[in-house]
């Protein structure tokens, strides 16, 4: 531990979270999906982050589920920054993170948190690893040693690792861990490892830092079935396990290579079984809610089963109701239960028992046909739902406030951000039952909040480094200066010969100096590699060292302060290439390849040209289209930190839907007064010029400078100038002819029900009998075929209404699934206390109305008792739900933005970047998006504000370096690049009759340089020739 | 739903034809056609802008010839339009290549009516001045041998090239306009088919009578000429595949290659403004040179040869309509046409891509499905 003392601090960027008081600085607890992306919002936006985590790595639960619907790929990486790329790593984020802003402090818990908003100050625990991460480079002797072989908990226990091990498999660099429980102190390890990295009597060490605000975001656990009251089994027979373990099973670094098996013996899955609801919306046991997340993740590994299997299976889940509830939820259920077969059942099980040969065998009764089943199964996997964190009372002794009787935490409200302590923020699945794109949006609003109260403090953003002016090398001949490391050779065994690669290299023409430093990363090496470069002749820099991933950024900042542009400096990783053959191949064959690999390196960077970042203005005005409650929400979040904003409403009013049409909640809130404090706050602010009976008749331009075109309601031409948009032009009520709507005023829609009620216009107190049709005009093919996500909760909230007016009423409703997904489930436990029936059916057995002397005659059957019923309700109510406003077609064209098949806007990804689109400065709110109750869509607008304000706040934001280009003297203008860009950054200027770029819109992929047949599209930095040069300097020693 | 009128050819094929354009070019309803005509003081045949009705007379569409793919010519005249209406007489492959072109924004078919002609195939450039030299009257001598006519089949005496041989699309589909000759008596009537609204309209200004029924023996005499250029192709290209199935097989076959690239300049859908051959990519140093040679103590050069006609088939392979203008370039008679159809065949089957067939129809590059070869990418769909 000794060295870590000595080394030199100033050159890494992220080393010292405050060395400047005046700049924010977050603390993000827990470095799960919602976590990083509350960290990298803020630090886009260049304020300064810790992110800390209890566990050894980062990614939370996120970093076990190789798989997310509805892509059925991970789409992790999908968070990073698109621009300013240049300050964070751009490669999977299963394997780590980085960004120039963000100090990340894994193994770390926080003890101690005072002081208050501005002030806060927090003691953080860093649990002792024993391996020290800055020293260790990764050689694993120490794990070949070690004797002692443990289940690993990362694969769920399927698999085993040593005492000292790697948390994560995959993730980079792969820094090692000694699990003291399992450790017997033998020491073998200390004794292999070449660079003392490990430290068996290391301690746990405390420190304390300063911050403005905490966005604790510490997630939630997965219930343990082990203690089920419900179901045996779990523990008991190896062929039942949780979702979370047949997800390992499904993983290619599972254990089971990928291959679905049977734990208990390995055999090749035919039948596989899920049971729904463990562990959830289970009253007796305390739970009270729906974990939201499990349908979709059965669903979701059915068809990955389906998938990964090598001979047809069949795949059962039995369910209580199918929570298809999110945007595009149902289209995959569809897709699952028609592409794949997947046989769903609505039954909670009776129970599961064990054949002699470990299959497992479920009864249950059908309601379809109502008699008793039952059936074999190779795995039965136990949907277990999202339960509270387990250190929940720690948490909330530290922060002063009481966890909620279910044991989550609560938030305000409607800002479900906000804790009740101030400048203390919550998000993810800690605030309750999350989705990764909940969990991405909360984030989002969480940094959101932080951000606005460090602007009201006034903190600053973190200025970007000056570096010295560059050593201007575009006429010069490439001259390479080569830095080997030797790494501490006394204690290394034998690797190469470096003075023989020294030796090799100095031939090369392109070659100047040669050097060789111990340990180039650290100590006197360090410093001895800085003068090197400060004297250098050359104007390419080469260093031969090891851990590329963790070196790369110091060493490529210390060339870069020594003048050199980043893209002249290459680290060639020598080490792991020794590592890896070093038992198979002899001394001298070593040292060849070592040579080989350099001398590649030496290829690339005599093909090199230096690159530069441009810089992009940003407008500090943003337009956001809709006034209802999302677009009210995310202007006055901009305005607060200082943007001007242009607010539209095609309508004569603020308020949208909401102000239109809600009148009371299921949760007891009170939307008239919220729409009336925030449309008072809107027009109260000085910041925000509200457009109303405005169109819009154009608009164009990139990033930071869009020009919009609209009318407004004095029928004036207006030209708005914006950095960004917020599309926030919510939905409306769909109407509907089924059902004999519109044949008799006692049928009426959950909507005209609620005005109805509220305005004293029906009488509730006369409704004796009342009949309720769910998803009219929903999940349906040849309807909408989404579910509208509000209807059950108003289902609910109108029956309540109902009831208390006249608590004989009674009230039926016909439903196919509840949609009351998270702690909504206790109105619906509620209601059913209350005597509301609820009768379910199937799409093949609809209800029917008849229209009888102006009355409504509506037979419907129950599955339960099997027969056909027939009554004749005072008034029958349609859940007719949300569709999307037909006018989203041509704002669509004018932004250039996709929409879904149902009419709403499509987003850029719906897990990972739920608010933004694909076009960047372009962002999506509230039920523009897809249908949204009233605290979903607060969150959602705070989200969009701040991924805008990312960009907003700064008066410019740069470009990548290596983004695409066009030599125009030889582009045929084919447009083929245009075509396959895509991210919408290339178009055909027809004036000036060539391909333009948008530099900021371009991610490098790379894509239009592989379609252009003659390179008149390349990638700056990855041209062909020095591709071509690469591959002949590794075809040079291999013999074909 | 096509439809057909007939022409009466009993003063010469050429002289009927060239009525027609005549009266288009008085009617204004173009103003100029691109048709292949006699160049003076030579037997040679070559397209031809014709503006005046009065230079219509030295016309011959149908000559066996085709010296360069009009795909490129009608690209050029399209591609900055002059706003004019302009007729384009071309065979089917040159029309499958022109659609290929119009997609990569090469040409436009806005201001053009494409005049189709039923191709019984072309002679090498050589062939075709040799025999025109022997022949007065070679196309009328061609078309009479071609439709049975016992007595030229000896006054002909030369092949079609392999290309032509083995074309499976030699009647256009895509045309406004098609000149049928297949199935008709040429020296007696020929028959106009409009295949478009554009073409409809075309013959409805020239006043002439349609009927919506395939004239009687047009569809069979189709249907032997594809069977029996299928039959050809197909024992043909078993034969090459055989001997270029390596890469030794590959580099025999194009080691008397001079890297001269006149196959990419006759390709006409190789439509690059600067070949990527010529750039600097391919402008090695010495030290390469050098290199290369140590590794296996020679080289070959020029180096780049096969790498060459790779990265050809890459590009063009699934846009290659088989016209066979490649082999017909090569100063040393390297089967290029056979060894493209061989890799397009299989390119264009994996694509389910057929180059000409519709202009709406994306090409597979340009083309984007999330599942789409899992059994190369490896990845779960």
């Amino acid at each position: 531990m000794e060295t870590t003392e000595q080394k030199t601090t100033e050159e890494q960027p992220t080393e010292e979270p405050i060395d400047d008081p005046t700049i924010g600085t977050v603390l993000v607890v827990g470095a799960g999906i919602a976590g990083i992306r509350a960290a990298l919002d803020l630090a886009e936006t260049g304020y300064r982050v810790v992110l800390t985590d209890s566990s050894p790595a980062i990614g939370g639960i996120l970093s076990k589920l190789d798989y997310q619907f509805p892509s059925d790929h991970c789409g992790m990486c999908k968070m990073l920054p698109v621009v300013g790329r240049e300050y964070a790593s751009q490669y999977c984020m299963r394997k780590s993170l980085l960004h120039d802003n963000i100090k990340i402090l894994p193994f770390t818990e926080v003890t101690r948190v005072d002081g208050q908003p501005g002030a806060f100050e927090v003691e953080l625990v860093k649990r002792a690893r024993h391996v020290d991460t800055e020293v260790c480079i990764g050689t694993g002797y120490c794990a070949d040693v070690c004797p002692v072989e443990v289940p690993d908990a990362f694969n769920q226990g399927l698999t085993k690792r040593k005492a000292v091990f790697q948390p994560v498999p995959h993730n980079l660099p792969n820094m090692y861990l000694i699990d003291m429980q399992a450790c017997t102190r033998c020491g073998e390890c200390v004794k292999v490892c070449p660079v003392d990295a490990i430290n068996l009597e290391a301690s746990d060490e405390s420190l304390t830092f300063t911050f403005d605000s905490i966005i604790f975001a510490v997630g939630c656990e997965l219930y343990n079935p082990a203690n089920t009251i419900d179901l045996g089994g779990y523990g008991i027979y190896p062929n039942v396990v949780t979702s979370l373990e047949f997800e390992r099973i499904l993983s290619a670094s599972g254990g089971y290579d990928g291959e679905v098996r049977r734990p208990s013996d390995g055999k090749p899955v035919s039948r596989i079984a899920w049971l729904q609801c463990v562990g959830s919306r289970n009253r007796k046991a305390g739970r009270d809610y729906c974990s939201s997340i499990c349908c979709m993740f059965a669903l979701k590994e059915a068809v990955l089963a389906h998938e990964k299997s090598s001979s047809p299976i069949e795949t059962t889940i039995f369910y209580m109701d199918m929570r298809t509830f999110g945007k595009d939820f149902y289209r995959y259920r569809e897709r699952a239960e028609e592409e794949y077969g997947v046989k769903l059942v609505r039954c909670r099980v009776h129970d599961v028992d064990a054949m002699p040969d470990d299959s497992v065998i479920v009864r249950y009764l059908d309601p379809k046909d109502g008699s008793w089943h039952r059936e074999t199964f190779d795995i039965v996997v136990l949907s277990t739902g999202q339960a509270p964190p387990k250190d929940r009372e720690k948490l909330a002794e530290m922060l002063g406030i009481a966890p909620s009787q279910m044991g989550f935490f609560p938030t305000h409200e409607l800002d479900r951000v906000k804790s009740e302590r101030e400048g203390v923020f919550m998000c993810g699945s800690l605030t309750g039952l999350t989705d990764i794109g909940e969990a991405m949006t909360s984030g989002s609003a969480a940094a959101s909040e932080a951000s606005k109260l460090m602007r009201s403090m006034g903190k600053r953003h973190k200025e970007e480094i000056a570096f010295p002016p560059e050593r201007q090398t575009a006429r010069e001949l490439p001259k390479v200066t080569v830095i080997l490391c030797r790494w501490n050779e006394g204690k290394m065994p034998p690797g190469v010969d470096i003075e023989k690669i020294k030796e090799r290299l100095s031939r090369r023409s392109s070659v100047g100096e040669v050097h060789v430093v111990d340990t180039v990363c650290r100590g006197p090496g360090f410093e001895q590699s800085k003068a090197i470069l400060e004297q250098t002749k050359g104007n390419r820099v080469l260093f031969g060292a090891c851990l590329p991933y963790v070196y790369r950024q110091r060493l490529k900042l210390i060339a870069q302060k020594a003048g050199f542009n980043p893209a002249l400096v290459e680290v060639e990783d020598i080490r792991s290439v020794i590592q890896r053959l070093r038992k198979e191949e002899p001394f001298d064959a070593l040292t060849r390849r070592v040579g080989q690999n350099l001398d590649v390196a030496v290829e690339r960077l005599k093909n090199s040209d230096a690159l530069h970042v441009k810089s992009i203005p940003i407008l500090q005005q943003a337009l956001i289209v809709g006034a209802g409650v999302a677009g009210m929400r995310s202007a006055l979040s901009l305005a607060e930190r200082g943007v001007q904003v242009h607010l539209l409403e095609k309508s004569g009013d603020l308020g949208g839907l909401v102000a239109a049409k809600l009148r009371y909640t299921l949760d007891g809130l009170d939307p008239v007064k919220l729409v009336s404090d925030i449309k008072q706050r809107v027009w109260e602010n000085k910041r925000i010029t509200t457009h109303t009976n405005a169109e819009i008749l154009k608009s164009s331009g990139s990033l930071g400078r869009f020009e919009t075109v609209i009318r407004n309601g004095d029928n004036e031409q207006l030209v708005i100038l914006h950095g960004a948009t917020i599309i926030a032009t919510g939905g409306r009520d769909a109407k509907t002819d089924q059902y004999a709507y519109g044949q008799s005023d006692q049928i009426v829609t959950q909507s005209e029900l609620e005005q109805g009620v509220s305005s004293g216009k029906l009488d509730a107190k006369k409704l004796n009998n009342v009949v309720m049709i769910q998803c009219v005009g929903s999940r349906e093919k040849g309807a909408h075929e989404y579910c509208s996500r509000i209807c059950c909760a108003a289902a609910l909230k109108n029956s309540f209404r109902i009831l208390s007016d006249n608590p004989e009423a009674r009230i039926v409703v016909l439903y196919r699934d509840m949609m009351t997904y998270g702690f909504s489930e206790q109105y619906y436990t509620k209601a059913r206390g209350q005597g509301v029936m609820f009768t379910n059916f199937d799409l093949d057995r609809k209800p029917s109305v008849v229209v009888d002397n102006g009355k409504p005659v509506v037979r419907y059957f129950d599955p339960v008792v099997r027969e056909e019923f027939e009554t004749e309700p005072d008034l029958l109510v349609l859940s007719t739900g949300i569709e999307a406003d037909p006018s989203n077609r041509a704002l669509a064209e004018i932004f250039g933005v996709a929409l879904t098949p149902d009419g709403f806007f499509q987003e850029a990804d719906s897990k990972w970047r739920p608010v933004d689109f694909l076009k960047e400065g372009i962002f999506v709110a509230g039920s523009a998006h897809s249908p949204q109750k009233l605290s979903e869509v607060i969150t959602q607008a705070e989200a969009a504000a701040q991924r805008a304000f990312t960009y907003l706040s700064r008066g410019s934001v740069t470009t990548a370096r290596i983004v695409s280009t066009v030599h125009d003297a030889i582009c045929s203008r084919c447009q083929l690049c245009v075509e396959v860009c895509p991210y919408g950054a290339r178009t055909y200027e027809p004036m000036e009759k060539r391909i333009v770029v948008d530099e900021a819109a371009c991610q490098g992929c790379g894509l239009c340089a592989a379609a252009c047949p003659n390179s008149a599209s390349e990638l700056q930095g990855l041209h062909e020739k020095k591709a071509m040069a690469a591959i002949d300097a590794y075809l040079q020693e291999i013999s074909l | 739903m096509s439809k057909f009128a007939t022409v009466k050819t009993n003063n010469g094929i050429n002289r009927s034809i060239a009525e027609l354009f005549r009266q288009m070019l008085e009617k204004q309803v173009i103003k100029a056609v691109l048709i292949p005509a006699k160049q003076p003081s030579s037997q040679m045949v070559m397209q031809t802008l014709i503006t005046n009705p009065n230079a219509l007379d030295t016309i011959d569409p149908f000559a066996p010839v085709s010296a360069v793919s009009s795909a490129k010519s009608a690209a050029a005249l399209t591609n900055r339009s002059s706003g004019e209406p302009i007729a384009a007489v071309m065979r089917n492959c040159e029309i499958r290549a022109f659609i290929e072109l119009v997609k990569l924004h090469q040409g436009s078919t806005d201001d053009l009516i494409v005049i189709g002609t039923d191709c019984l195939g072309r002679y090498e450039n050589r062939e075709f001045l040799k025999l025109a030299g022997e022949q007065k009257e070679l196309t009328t001598a061609f078309l009479a041998q071609a439709a049975g006519d016992k007595r030229y089949e000896k006054v002909v005496g030369a092949e079609i090239t392999t290309a032509c041989k083995s074309c499976l699309y030699p009647i256009p589909k895509r045309a406004d306009v098609n000149l049928c000759i297949v199935g008709a008596k040429p020296g007696e009537a020929i028959w106009l088919e409009a295949q478009s609204e554009k073409g409809e309209e075309a013959l409805g200004a020239l006043g002439l009578e349609t009927t919506d029924e395939v004239p009687a023996g047009r569809q069979k005499a189709v249907d032997k000429l594809i069977a029996d250029n299928s039959a050809f192709r197909e024992k043909n290209l078993a034969a090459f595949a055989k001997k270029t199935e390596n890469i030794d097989g590959l580099s025999a076959i194009l080691s008397s290659c001079i890297n001269c690239y006149n196959c990419r300049v006759a390709c006409p859908v190789c439509y690059c403004r600067e070949c990527v051959f010529v750039t600097d990519t391919f402008r090695h140093d010495g030290e390469q040179y050098l290199k290369w040679s140590e590794k296996r103590g020679k080289i070959k050069v020029p180096t780049d040869t096969v790498f060459y006609h790779l990265t050809r088939m890459i590009h063009m392979s699934t846009l290659c309509v088989g016209c066979g203008q490649c082999s017909s370039a090569c100063p040393n008679d390297i089967p290029l046409s056979e060894l493209f159809a061989t890799v397009a065949d299989r390119t264009q089957k994996r694509f389910e891509y057929l180059p000409g067939r519709d202009l709406q129809e994306g090409q597979p590059l340009a083309t984007f499905h999330t599942d789409e070869f899992n059994d190369v990418t490896g990845q779960v769909k």
